[in-house]
């Protein structure tokens, strides 16, 4: 084989420029992102696990965002017991292994206090090993698995560290229920990607509803890497259905949309949370039949929810999806104010205090079950979540009824 | 009415956004002979000058198409002519560097519009006899394949023609009768980088624009043009129609789920049976 030194000399112009281009970026992230800022010896350290490269991006950007937000509010607080509270940021990509070995790094290298992520349930039930074995306080803010819980329960002494702040399948279920009880829906299909949770939800909300006379008549999952959306929409279209439930978080969900309202053009929909509470997107969707959107909290749902709907869209220019945001926001303020009660970010004085305290956020006010679970539901006390649908001109409040 | 017919437009369609994929891949593989895998980043460009266009006011698909092409070809020539020609040798080095190049572009593209979902307007479908519904961008998807799969075969048999075909043939051949080979290649890079822009702007309306959308796009055209072969545009029409029909109809009747490895499995058996692809010409290839 022939190698020419001269080819090394002469280095194509493209990766030059490349080489510039992610030099530059990186840069102007390092300048402006808070979780590559240099902090003093003092700083309370919380690791944020998300993705913020590949298909999950989106939701990891926000989830971002909203930690940093409820950083700035906790410093804008006065910090905890006298010391500012910074975040560093780790990129899951979206995959396991690195969702892992992100975590290790956070806690063994960068000295976090605690840990808040990540954003897949597969990812989070890796991190959750190393929480366990570091001792380190990790807040579940999105991900829904029934497997987190369930490992708290039946192994309490290793897990105890791990809290989530999110709603679990059953809980979500628990909420949509509610909602489909009060429209007054007696047939729905169910659509989503074909992810471990979704089906969790999709078979869970079926146990759920039957009760109440509501059932399935439609299910369907597709692929996420190629989803076949047009056969889908055709057979949600000769089901008779009274609504759809779409169960995907992402940027599937906008396409599907579109392509349902082709075929079924007076279906109402609800999506479960996730790309489809994007402002940004209600002006080119579809409104021809009812778009409802599930989420956490949304603007005018209390006054803490409109601080939050208001200094989000002022510091990112356009409002928060309610879900991926508005969660992870509230797992940093619930540890930042139980680090306060504890007087002590040692996982030893903190745990305890999670486990019986009470913690005001944007969705309400947080308290753990014995699995560590935030008590979400239509029981008293629980956290009820909101149900918003879009008009031209904005997002309006629908259930639970004000 | 039966969703039957229904089902079977939409594969109609949905084939025919393959097609309009296909189209500059098999410019690139067959001319250039490399893979490129920076063609889906070149999609997902026209995706997003057609929704800068939508944003102010131009939302005509053939304006977004004529912009994005004109931007891709210009890129394109630049990365086939500073990259792809240089490494064009190495054939572990190309795949590489344009998969770079794809990655590169999805960074940016996250950067200048953010990451989140973005959406253009969809207009109404029409409504055809019985019912069935005749989606925009799937007329728009069929035709417009169809126009430039036509138009590239029309190229390859006429006299302009002749350096694409002779270079495909034989490089040195064509170097030895005084033709810049270098650049023809260069030009044929920017060219179906234009393609998959143009693709990308007039399906840019049926979906999410988001900095990765071009990933499916690119494995789905890769596999009609390898399957199909090179040689015959019209067997890549009709390979992506039928598969197209293939996943739908598979999707409908058996799982949407399993569409998609359906999909893979079949091309894999037709791959198997004639892995020089399926209307390879005797002789032509070893």
């Amino acid at each position: 084989m022939n190698v020419r030194f001269t080819t090394f000399l002469r280095p194509p112009l493209v990766l030059i420029g490349s080489a510039f281009i992610f030099l530059s970026f990186f840069l102007c992230v390092s300048l402006h992102d808070p979780a590559l800022a240099v902090s003093h010896p003092d700083t309370l350290k919380i690791g944020v696990l998300a993705p913020l490269s590949g298909p999950y991006a989106a939701g990891g950007t926000s989830f971002v965002q909203a930690a940093t937000l409820a950083v700035e509010q906790a410093n804008a607080e006065g910090g905890v017991f006298g010391r500012r509270v910074a975040i560093t940021v780790a990129d899951t990509q979206g995959r396991v292994d690195v969702a892992k070995a992100e975590a290790l790094r956070l806690v063994s290298r960068e000295k976090v206090t605690a840990l808040v992520g990540a954003y897949l349930s597969e990812e989070t039930v890796a991190v959750m090993e190393v929480a366990a074995a570091q001792r380190t306080v990790l807040l579940v803010p999105v991900a829904a698995t029934a497997e987190i819980t369930d490992k708290v329960r039946q192994e309490y002494p290793r897990y105890r560290y791990v809290f989530r702040v999110g709603y679990s399948i059953p809980q979500w279920a628990e909420l949509i229920a509610a909602f489909l009880s009060d429209r007054k829906i007696g047939r729905y299909g169910f659509v989503g990607a074909g992810i471990r949770w979704n089906r969790e939800l999709g078979e869970t909300l079926e146990r759920i509803v039957a009760p109440r006379g509501i059932a399935p008549a439609y299910t369907a999952f597709y692929s996420p890497a190629n989803p076949a959306f047009d056969p889908v929409t055709v057979a949600v279209a000769a089901a008779s259905l009274d609504i759809v439930v779409l169960g995907d978080p992402g940027r599937n969900s906008v396409s599907f949309l579109k392509r349902l309202r082709e075929v079924a053009p007076g279906l109402p929909v609800l999506s479960v949370g996730g790309a489809l509470g994007d402002a940004r997107l209600a002006s080119s969707i579809p409104l021809s039949a009812p778009v409802y959107v599930q989420a956490a909290s949304w603007k005018g749902v209390s006054p803490a929810a409109t601080a939050y709907f208001e200094r989000y869209e002022n510091r990112y220019g356009a409002p928060p999806v309610g879900y991926s945001d508005t969660l992870p926001y509230d797992a940093v303020t619930v540890l930042v104010a139980a680090w306060r009660k504890a007087g002590s970010a040692d996982s030893a004085a903190v745990v305890p205090v999670l486990e019986g305290g009470a913690f005001p956020g944007v969705a309400g006010t947080y308290r753990f079950d014995t699995a560590h679970q935030a008590r979400w539901g239509t029981g008293p006390g629980a956290l009820r979540g909101t149900f918003v649908r879009w008009e031209r001109d904005g997002a309006r409040i629908v259930f639970p009824p004000r | 009415m039966s969703p039957l017919p229904q089902v079977l437009l939409d594969g109609l369609f949905t084939g025919g956004t393959y097609a309009l994929m296909a189209a500059g891949m098999a410019l690139i593989l067959g001319v250039v002979k490399v893979i490129n895998l920076s063609h889906g980043a070149f999609f997902t460009l026209g995706a997003y000058v057609a929704y800068a266009l939508a944003e102010r006011g131009v939302g005509h698909p053939i304006a977004a198409a004529l912009l994005a092409a004109a931007i891709a070809f210009a890129f394109g020539v630049f990365v086939g002519k500073s990259f792809v020609n240089p490494v064009r040798s190495h054939p572990f080095a190309l795949p590489v560097g344009t998969l770079a190049c794809a990655l590169l572009f999805e960074e940016a593209a996250q950067m200048v519009w953010g990451p989140h979902p973005l959406s253009i307007e969809t207009g109404a479908p029409w409504i055809g006899p019985g019912g069935l519904v005749i989606r925009r961008w799937g007329v728009v998807a069929f035709l417009s394949s169809a126009a430039l799969l036509a138009g590239l075969k029309g190229l390859l048999v006429a006299r302009p023609g002749l350096p694409l075909r002779l270079i495909a043939e034989d490089e040195e051949i064509a170097g030895s009768l005084g033709m810049d080979v270098e650049a023809i290649r260069y030009l044929t890079f920017g060219g179906a980088c234009a393609m998959a822009a143009a693709a990308g702007a007039l399906l840019s309306t049926s979906g999410a624009v988001t900095p990765t959308m071009g990933r499916a796009p690119l494995i789905l055209s890769l596999v009609v043009v390898i399957v199909a072969g090179m040689d015959s545009v019209g067997a890549i029409f009709l390979l992506s129609v039928a598969l197209g029909i293939f996943g739908n109809g598979c999707a409908y009747f058996l799982s949407p789920q399993w569409a998609y490895v359906a999909l893979l499995a079949g091309v894999s058996l037709l791959l198997a049976a004639r892995p020089a692809g399926i209307v390879a010409i005797a002789g032509r290839r070893d």
